[in-house]
């Protein structure tokens, strides 16, 4: 095992890395930004480095500064969290070059499978389906018409180095996709320095399955089961659950050892997700696989009793993996929610600002991953993930009962500052949700003006006020989304 | 966990070219009974505001003599004008080549937890800056350095008048070198770093008295 490792993030993820650090043995040391010189990651480390100034291009995205910092701790391995530089095969370069072990797949895998659209010639070529579409990037309006001619539309039209919910356009009749061709590939070259796009047939009503895989350096691997994340806005998942409910077990089963077969013939080393999406027949189609630990994993490790990120470790330092599949276990279900400092009442805009009051859940089998804590400042600089709610039950009605009662319990106030909370209890309300039977379409649809049911009637859209109560404001009704498709493509 | 930053290879790398680093203490009221970390044993002596502060500025005084006077680079000056010691440190040897390897690191900025070993003050770092004092800063997190190359003199000088845009040190940052220049006019007053030590971004380098 590594004797020091650097935590190359920020955030909840930088304090959940540290503590499986810390439960190893690991001596620990972060980076920081200029912003984050009182954060709980940097108090609790062994060493923290400023390795630059609040701009994460200058600090969490300096490739330089992060290996300089891990040469002067004296660090054997470099954890990339989530975002940030976690899926930059550039940079697991730089830390190979510098004697340093990225603690993930091997550069040139990452690579491969970071460009969606190489990502989906290996997977095809692995034998996994795909959502119909053309495989290699289009490189003329023309030729997207013609693909979208062959495949139906609605269609959507994705950077192949796209990320972040960004770089992708739902077109719905064909008079609108020389223009959407054209406005993606310039916001692809603005975003990503790469213009190349394919495109794909839309799913409107699809469900977003993924699965947890890990990987090892020796050839092994095992998948954790799946977890549902077809709750989504600005297609950024809001609410996370393990196993993805309401589907059979041969489709579970099936799409589980389909995701591991790809991530094994594809060379995949570490813990990782491939992405699904899945239609009301239950077919299933990959969309992408992410190189790292995610924001949702918490529900794997509730159902498996597994830490992924002591796994994470353990495979980077080149540890054989310690399970058989036959010896993976998933008990009772795992629900996630992301308490995220925005307003859904404005598109989800986000609120920062000084919390005043920050008391999180307790309870039992009640899990709160957060860097927050009364008087944390929540600036402007970096996303507005505050904390995840996990909870566990044997069963699903009791997991979303607990979720609700946690949610009731936790307190985050100040001024200006909403959160996702009042959504997401309309979201627990749902009843389509309730029975596990919802699609991407589910945010779209409780966002969409006017609802017929009395129960949860519009009142007028408060004035952000001092110290206001997020977890006891109204949520009214908004108007919905601009871009209105909710699937296909999230950040984390 | 033990919240030090000791490196598990020992101080031998402090130097970075492996060599021992030469090393006295000066009491400067000529007392010789001075501990290892430099202090005196408690004698109930006490000092004035006034008192120290002349002290002080009598330590900063001897300090510049001795660097003028030194047969090799800085490793470690420390001023100390509650107990009246200036300790100084250099590497013997006038060619003492650059660090492959940076040094031990400087701790987080932070307090560490209750019960955590309390790491002491970065070994980069000399002396704090003395507040509200003009400060000269590290523009990215890298390894200090005084000259432009091995051998060659530094950029400046204690005493040393430099103008905005002056270079005044580099950092380097994976193997590329950043020039660090002054965004004032003033007089250098102290080099708050040892050559070749590790700095965090932002971390003050040089004091500047403004001119």
């Amino acid at each position: 095992m590594f004797e020091t490792v650097l935590i190359a993030n920020r955030g909840e993820i930088a304090l959940r890395v540290l503590r499986a650090c810390k439960e190893l043995g690991v001596r620990t040391a972060v980076v920081y930004s200029a912003a984050d010189a009182d954060s709980a990651a940097v108090r609790l480390a062994d060493q923290a480095v400023r390795i630059g100034p609040a701009s994460s291009r200058r600090s969490y995205l300096n490739a330089a500064a992060i290996v300089e910092a891990a040469r002067q701790v004296g660090a054997q391995a470099v954890h990339p969290g989530y975002g940030f530089l976690s899926e930059d095969a550039d940079f697991a370069e730089i830390c190979a070059d510098n004697g340093l072990t990225f603690i993930g797949p091997p550069p040139a895998v990452m690579a491969a499978l970071a460009d969606k659209s190489s990502a989906r010639a290996l997977m095809s070529r692995a034998g996994l389906p795909l959502p119909a579409g053309s495989v290699a990037p289009v490189a003329t309006a023309a030729a997207a018409a013609e693909v979208a001619d062959a495949v139906g539309y609605p269609v959507i039209v994705k950077a192949a180095a796209g990320g972040g919910g960004r770089g992708m356009t739902v077109v719905r009749h064909p008079a609108e996709l020389a223009r959407a061709y054209a406005r993606t590939r310039a916001a692809a070259q603005a975003a990503f320095g790469d213009d190349r796009v394919y495109v794909e047939r839309y799913l409107t009503e699809a469900r977003h399955v993924e699965v947890q895989v890990l990987c090892d350096s020796h050839g092994n691997g095992v998948h954790l089961g799946t977890r549902d994340c077809s709750v989504q806005r600005r297609h950024q998942k809001l609410v996370e659950e393990a196993p993805a409910p309401a589907l059979s077990a041969a489709t579970l089963d099936g799409i589980a050892e389909t995701a591991l077969r790809g991530a094994l013939e594809v060379g995949f080393v570490g813990a990782g997700t491939l992405e699904f999406l899945v239609d009301a027949e239950e077919r299933f189609h990959f969309l992408e696989i992410n190189c790292r630990i995610q924001v949702e994993h918490p529900v794997t490790e509730m159902v498996t009793g597994i830490d992924l990120v002591h796994e994470q470790l353990h495979i980077a330092a080149g540890v054989p993996l310690r399970w058989r599949q036959e010896e993976i276990r998933l008990h009772g279900v795992a629900v996630e929610c992301r308490v995220n400092t925005e307003d859904p009442e404005r598109d989800f805009a986000p609120t920062p600002g000084r919390l005043e009051r920050f008391t999180p859940p307790g309870g039992p089998f009640t899990r709160v991953d957060t860097h927050a804590s009364a008087g944390y400042l929540v600036g402007p600089w970096y996303d507005s993930l505050l904390a995840k709610v996990i909870v566990w039950a044997p069963d699903r009605e009791l997991a979303l009962n607990r979720l609700e009662r946690a949610l009731e319990e936790f307190d985050i106030a100040g001024p200006g500052v909403h959160t996702t909370i009042p959504f997401v209890r309309r979201v627990l309300d749902d009843a389509a949700f309730r029975k596990g039977r919802y699609t991407t379409g589910l945010v779209d649809r409780l966002l969409a003006p006017p609802s017929p049911l009395p129960s949860t009637a519009p009142s007028p859209l408060p004035s952000p006020t001092p110290a206001q109560r997020s977890t006891t404001t109204p949520t009214p009704r908004a108007a919905p989304a601009a871009e209105p498709d909710v699937s296909n493509r999230r950040t984390r | 966990m033990d919240g030090q930053n000791g490196r598990p290879d020992g101080d031998a790398r402090l130097d970075g070219d492996g060599r021992p680093a030469a090393q006295t203490a000066v009491a400067a009221d000529g007392r010789d009974d001075v501990r290892p970390d430099g202090r005196h044993p408690a004698d109930g002596h006490g000092e004035t505001d006034a008192d120290g502060e002349e002290v002080l500025v009598g330590l900063r005084r001897q300090a510049r003599h001795l660097l003028a006077e030194l047969p090799g680079p800085v490793r470690r000056i420390r001023l100390c004008s509650g107990t009246t010691v200036l300790e100084v440190q250099w590497h013997p040897d006038e060619a003492a080549g650059r660090s492959p390897v940076p040094p031990t690191p400087p701790p987080a900025g932070a307090t560490p937890p209750a019960g955590a070993a309390v790491p002491g003050p970065p070994i980069a770092l000399i002396r704090p800056p003395v507040p509200g004092r003009a400060t000269v800063r590290a523009p990215i997190v890298g390894t200090f350095y005084r000259a432009p190359e091995p051998g060659a003199g530094p950029f400046v000088a204690v005493g040393d008048l430099v103008r905005p845009g002056q270079p005044v040190a580099i950092v380097e940052a994976m193997k590329l070198m950043n020039e660090v220049t002054a965004d004032r006019a003033g007089r250098v007053v102290a080099i708050l770093v040892g050559d070749g030590q590790p700095v965090e971004y932002d971390q003050p380098l040089v004091e500047l008295d403004p001119a």
